[in-house]
C-alpha cells in the first residue's frame, strides 16, 4: 500500500472532528439497542403501566409454546440451511475453479441472485410454490413435456412447517451463495496447484489429494462460511415472512409480537434470545473448528 | 481442473459442462419466470386448471400501465425515490468525512471504531429493529419521512465509511505532498486533489447506499408500516397480502428490482475504464 | 532403479509443437540432466515423465513397463519441485511420511524410513518444524527426503537449486551427488543452468525448442558440441562464432574469415579438404584463445590473428577481452590477472588448431561429428 498518512506525528482535535458522527453513531447505535432491549425485556405493561424491573415478560415468554416451537424450528433451519449453502457456494466455486472461456461472464451471472432485493425473490417464490397450480407444481406433476411426472397431487407448499420453511431455505440459499461462492473460490484459488501435483506424484489419488491436501487447506475459508452462514440463518425474517407466515421462526415470532399483539416487552426478550443464540453458535463452532483442524492435520 | 488427473478428460468435461448448465439454469430460470410473469395477460395466470405457459399467451404491459394509472402508486415511488436520495445525503455527509480522516490519518482508536462498526453490522436486524422503532416512537418520529430516513442512515454509514475509507486511502500520497508543495491549504486539497479522485469509490458508495435503502424491507415496515407513508417494498408486502394477481406483483416486482439492474449495467461500462492512472506521474 | 526410455515423444499444445520426437535412453542409476534455455521444453518432458502432462505420440517405457496410460499415483517414480511444494499445513516430518502414508505402508516401516531421510539430507531435529519456518535450503532438504523416502524408480528434479543463492546452491550440488552415491536410484535433473549440468551429470541431453540437441558426457558435450546450439550454450564465457569458407592455403587447411584465415589441426586436413569451398560458421572457446605475449601461449600457435581491444572485463582471477577484427567482427577470450591490456591496443592472439569447430549453418550440426 502507498503511503497512507501524510501527517503521522500528531493528530489535533480540529483534524478529528470528522470522526464525531461516526462515533455518535456508533455508540448511540451500542446505547440505543441495549438499552431499549435489556429495559423492554425486564419490564412488563399491563394496562398502560409499565413495571419495572420485572421477570413476567420473560417468563410469559418462555412459558409460550409458540416460543418453544419457534426456537426448535430456527435451530433446525439453521442447522439444515447452513450445509446447503455450503454445499451450493461448493458447487458454484468448483465450477468457476476452471479457467474457460466466458468466465467472467459466468461469473457475473452467478453474482445476480445477490443482487436481487430479497422481496422479490421471496414473492417470486410465492408465486412459484402457488397451490395447486403454481409452476412447480405443474412440473413435478408432468405436465411440461420435457419432465417426468414425480407427484400425483399437487403440493400445498405454505401449508406445512416443513415445506413452507423448506422454501424459505431455498430462497434464503438461492439469494446468499454468491456469497459462500466467492468465499471459497478465494479459498481454493489460494492453494498452490503445485501441490496436487506433488501428491499425485507420491500416489495421492483423487480422494486423498481431496482429503489431506484440498480440504485442510480450505477450512479457513470454509469456516468463514459457515460460521457466517448460520448467523444469517438465525437472523432470517424476510423469507418466512412471505413464505411460512403461520410457521414463526424467532425472526417472525419478534414481528408478530410487536405488530399483531403489540407486546414490545416480549418482543424484546425474544430479541435478545436471538442474539444469546448467535453467541453460543459462535463460540460453539469456533471451539469445534479448532478440534477439526487438529485431526485433518494428523498423518 | 488441477486437482484431477489428465486421464479420462472426456467424461470430466461432459460432467463439468452439465454443471455449468444446471447452475445457469438454476439462477437464470426464476429470474426468467419473473420476468415473463410481469408481461402475462390474465389468461395465461387464470388458466382454470390447464398448466400455465411458460411463455404467455398474449405478452403484454398491462400490469404496468395499471399500476402506473394508479396515483396511490406514483406516491409509493416517490416516496422511496426521497427516501432513499435523502438517505444517501445523510449517510455521504455523515460518512465521507469520517472516511477521509480515517483513510488519510494515523488516529489512535482507529482499529476500535472499525471494529466497533462491523460488529454493528453483525447485530441482527430484525432484533435492532425493535430498539430503533421504540425510540422513533419516544421522539414521535415514527409514520416519519424522517425517521425511515434516519433508521436507514443507521443502517447504511457503516459501508459508506469502509468503502469510503478505501477509496481515500488508495491514493497515493505523494499527490497530497505535491498540493502542498504548490502551496494548497487542507480545505483546497480535499476538493481539488482528493475528492475528486476518491469519487469513483465514494460513488459506489452512494449507489449502494441508494440500493440499500430502496429495497430496505424491515425497518420500514416497522417505521412506517401503520402510517400512511409507504413505500416500493410496503407497496409488495401489501399487496401480497389480498390473494392479488401474480403478473401485478411480477410487475411491482422488476419495478422494485430496476435500479439495481441499472446501476450494474452501468458500473461495467465504469469498471472497465481506468481511474487514478494517469494522475501519478 | 530403473531405466527410462523415451521413443520418439511428442507434444503439441495449441499451436506449439512442444516436444518433436524425442529419443531418449537413460540407464539404470544414471544421472541425467535435461538442460537448456525456458521455453525449451525440458519441464514440459519431466511433467510427461512425471504423469502430470499426456504423451500425444511415442513410448514411454520405465523399468520395462510403458507408462504412457499409467496414472501418475501409480508410476513408481518421485518428483521434486522448482518450489518445493511443501504441504504448508503439515509439519516437516508428515510431509517426509505423506506418500508413504498414502500407500499404507506399516508404521515401522513409516518411521525407519522417516529417520533414515531425516538423516540423510541432515535434517536430524526439524521434524516439527512447519514449513513457513524453514529456510530456502531447508525446504529444498525436505522436498528431497519426500521423494527419496518413497524409494522411486527414477528421481525427477525440477529446477530444485534455481531459488537458492550461488554458495548454497554449490552445497546442494555437491549434496547430490553425494546422495546419488549413496542411493543409486536414476535421476533426471532438469535446469538451465549448464554449471549444475556439467557438475553432477553422468550424461547431459540438451534441449532446444523441444528437440535433442545432443546427448553425451559432460566432456564429450564441452570437448566435441553436436550442434552450434549446443556449443554456444554450454560453457563460460559463451563460445564465439564467425562465419567463412572451408580454403586450403599452402599445407593448411582452415577457414576464412572476416578476422582472417584460421586453421584446423593436422589431424583434419583430409576431411576439410574434401570440403573445400563449402561456407561454414566457426566456434571456438574464448578459453582456447591465447594472448600471444603470454609464454605459455606458444603452445597453441596454429593461428594467429591480429586484433584491436575494445574492452576488458574483470571476471575474478581472469579477465574477460572483447577485442574485434579489422573488419568488425568481434572476438572474446581470457587472460589472467596478471596481464596488462589497453583498450584500443593492437594485439595478436593464437588460436588452438584443435579446439577450432565448423558447423553447417543450415542444418546448425557439427560438420566433423556424424
Amino acid at each position: 500500500m502507498t503511503e497512507v498518512w501524510p501527517n503521522p506525528k500528531h493528530t489535533r482535535i480540529h483534524e478529528v472532528w470528522p470522526l464525531i458522527p461516526a462515533a455518535v453513531y456508533l455508540v448511540g447505535f451500542l446505547v440505543i439497542v441495549g438499552v431499549y432491549l435489556l429495559g423492554l425485556s425486564l419490564s412488563f405493561e399491563k394496562g398502560g403501566t409499565t413495571v419495572f424491573p420485572s421477570m413476567r415478560a420473560v417468563g410469559a415468554v418462555f412459558s409460550n409454546p409458540e416460543f418453544g416451537h419457534a426456537l426448535v424450528r430456527t435451530t433446525l433451519f439453521v442447522l439444515a440451511g447452513t450445509p446447503l449453502e455450503l454445499a451450493a457456494g461448493l458447487f458454484l466455486a468448483l465450477i468457476l475453479y476452471q479457467n474457460f472461456l466466458f468466465r467472467n461472464v459466468v461469473r457475473g451471472l452467478f453474482l445476480i441472485p445477490l443482487a436481487i432485493p430479497a422481496l422479490v425473490t421471496a414473492t417470486l417464490l410465492f408465486i412459484l410454490f402457488d397451490y395447486p397450480g403454481g409452476h412447480v407444481n405443474i412440473f413435478l406433476l408432468g405436465k411440461y413435456g420435457f419432465f417426468p411426472a414425480i407427484l400425483h397431487t399437487p403440493v400445498n407448499w405454505r401449508g406445512s412447517a416443513f415445506f413452507a420453511l423448506g422454501i424459505s431455505m431455498l430462497g434464503k440459499v438461492w439469494r446468499d451463495m454468491p456469497i459462500s461462492m466467492l468465499i471459497l473460490l478465494s479459498g481454493l484459488s489460494a492453494i498452490d496447484p503445485e501441490l496436487f501435483d506433488a501428491a499425485r506424484t507420491m500416489g495421492a489419488g483423487l480422494r486423498a489429494r481431496i482429503w489431506r491436501v484440498v480440504l485442510p487447506l480450505l477450512i479457513p475459508s470454509i469456516s468463514a462460511v459457515v460460521l457466517l452462514r448460520s448467523i444469517e440463518m438465525w437472523k432470517e425474517f424476510i423469507f418466512p415472512f412471505i413464505l411460512a407466515g403461520k410457521y414463526d421462526l424467532l425472526g417472525t415470532l419478534i414481528e408478530s409480537l410487536y405488530n399483531d399483539w403489540g407486546n414490545s416487552n416480549a418482543a424484546a426478550v425474544v430479541a435478545l434470545v436471538l442474539v444469546l443464540c448467535i453467541m453460543v453458535t459462535t463460540f460453539l463452532f469456533l471451539s469445534i473448528m479448532e478440534i477439526l483442524r487438529r485431526t485433518l492435520v494428523k498423518i | 481442473m488441477r486437482i484431477g488427473s489428465f486421464a479420462a478428460e472426456s467424461t470430466k468435461k461432459a460432467l463439468w459442462a452439465a454443471s455449468i448448465v444446471i447452475a445457469v439454469l438454476f439462477i437464470v430460470a426464476p429470474l426468467y419466470l419473473l420476468f415473463k410473469y410481469a408481461i402475462s395477460d390474465s389468461a395465461s395466470i387464470n388458466t382454470g386448471g390447464a398448466p400455465i405457459p411458460l411463455w404467455p399467451f398474449h405478452p403484454t404491459f398491462r400490469s404496468f400501465t395499471y399500476l402506473f394509472s394508479d396515483s396511490q402508486f406514483y406516491g409509493v415511488i416517490f416516496n422511496s425515490l426521497i427516501i432513499a436520495s435523502c438517505t444517501v445525503g445523510m449517510s455521504m455527509l455523515l460518512g465521507v468525512p469520517a472516511a477521509y480522516v480515517l483513510g488519510r490519518f494515523r488516529v489512535p482508536g482507529r482499529r476500535a471504531l472499525l471494529l466497533g462498526l462491523i460488529s454493528v453490522r453483525l447485530f441482527p436486524d430484525i432484533a435492532s429493529v425493535i430498539p430503533i422503532t421504540e425510540f422513533l416512537i419516544k421522539l414521535r418520529l415514527q409514520n416519519t419521512y424522517t425517521g425511515v430516513i434516519f433508521a436507514h442512515t443507521l443502517l447504511a454509514l457503516p459501508y459508506v465509511i469502509f468503502i469510503g475509507m478505501s477509496a481515500f486511502e488508495s491514493i497515493p500520497g505523494d499527490l497530497e505532498q505535491q498540493a502542498r508543495v504548490m502551496g494548497a491549504g487542507g480545505f483546497s486539497i480535499f476538493f481539488r486533489v482528493l475528492f475528486p479522485l476518491a469519487l469513483p469509490g465514494l460513488a459506489a458508495a452512494a449507489i449502494y447506499t441508494f440500493l440499500l435503502s430502496w429495497d430496505e424491507f424491515i425497518f420500514a415496515y416497522f417505521i412506517l408500516g401503520l402510517g400512511k407513508i409507504s413505500t416500493l417494498t410496503l407497496f409488495l408486502k401489501q399487496k401480497l397480502a389480498y390473494a392479488p394477481p401474480q403478473n401485478l406483483l411480477a410487475a411491482i416486482s422488476v419495478l422494485l428490482s430496476l435500479p439495481v439492474i441499472v446501476f450494474s449495467l452501468l458500473l461495467q461500462k465504469y469498471m472497465t475504464a481506468g481511474i487514478t492512472a494517469g494522475s501519478v506521474k | 532403479m530403473a531405466e527410462v526410455l523415451l521413443k520418439a515423444i511428442s507434444k503439441r499444445l495449441g499451436s506449439n509443437q512442444v516436444i518433436d520426437s524425442l529419443s531418449l535412453d537413460i540407464k539404470n542409476g544414471e544421472f541425467v540432466t535435461l538442460l537448456g534455455p525456458s521455453g525449451c521444453g525440458k519441464t514440459t518432458l519431466l511433467r510427461m515423465i512425471a504423469g502430470l502432462e499426456a504423451i500425444d505420440k511415442g513410448d514411454l517405457v520405465v523399468g520395462g513397463r510403458r507408462y504412457n496410460d499409467i496414472p501418475s499415483q501409480h508410476r513408481k517414480l518421485a518428483m521434486v519441485f522448482q518450489s518445493y511444494a511443501l504441504f504448508p499445513h503439515m509439519t516437516v516430518a508428515q510431509n517426509i511420511r505423506f506418500g508413504l502414508t498414502i500407500n499404507k505402508t506399516p508404521a515401522e516401516t513409516i518411521s525407519r524410513k522417516l529417520a533414515w531421510a531425516l538423516d540423510l539430507l541432515r535434517l536430524a531435529g526439524l521434524d516439527d518444524r512447519m514449513p513457513r519456518h524453514l529456510s530456502g535450503g531447508q525446504r529444498q532438504r525436505v522436498a528431497l527426503a519426500r521423494a527419496l523416502v518413497l524409494d522411486p524408480e527414477v528421481l525427477l528434479l525440477d529446477e530444485p537449486l534455481s531459488n537458492l543463492d550461488a554458495a548454497l546452491r554449490e552445497t546442494a550440488m555437491e549434496e547430490l551427488k553425494r546422495i546419488h552415491h549413496q542411493v543409486g536410484t536414476t535421476i533426471l535433473y532438469v535446469t538451465h543452468n549448464q554449471v549444475e549440468a556439467m557438475t553432477m551429470s553422468e550424461r547431459i541431453a540438451i534441449l532446444n525448442a523441444g528437440r535433442l540437441e545432443q546427448f553425451d558426457t559432460p566432456r564429450v558435450v564441452y570437448d566435441a558440441p553436436a550442434t552450434r546450439f549446443a556449443a554456444s550454450f554450454i560453457g563460460s564465457p559463451a563460445m564465439n562464432f564467425l562465419d567463412g569458407t572451408i580454403e586450403v592455403r599452402e599445407e593448411d587447411a582452415g577457414v576464412d574469415t572476416a578476422l582472417g584465415f584460421i586453421k584446423l589441426d593436422k589431424d583434419r586436413f583430409g576431411r576439410a579438404q574434401q570440403m573445400t569451398g563449402r561456407k561454414v560458421t566457426v566456434g571456438i572457446r574464448p578459453q582456447n584463445i591465447a594472448y600471444a605475449e603470454h609464454h605459455e601461449s606458444k603452445r597453441y600457435s596454429d593461428t594467429t590473428l591480429r586484433v584491436s581491444v575494445e574492452l576488458v572485463e574483470t571476471l575474478g582471477d581472469r579477465s574477460l577481452v572483447v577485442s574485434r577484427g579489422e573488419n568488425g567482427a568481434v572476438l572474446r577470450f581470457l587472460i589472467t590477472r596478471d596481464i596488462e591490456i589497453e583498450p584500443q591496443e593492437m594485439i595478436e592472439v593464437f588460436l588452438d588448431g584443435r579446439r577450432v569447430h565448423l558447423f553447417d549453418p543450415q542444418t546448425n550440426s557439427n560438420v566433423f561429428v556424424s
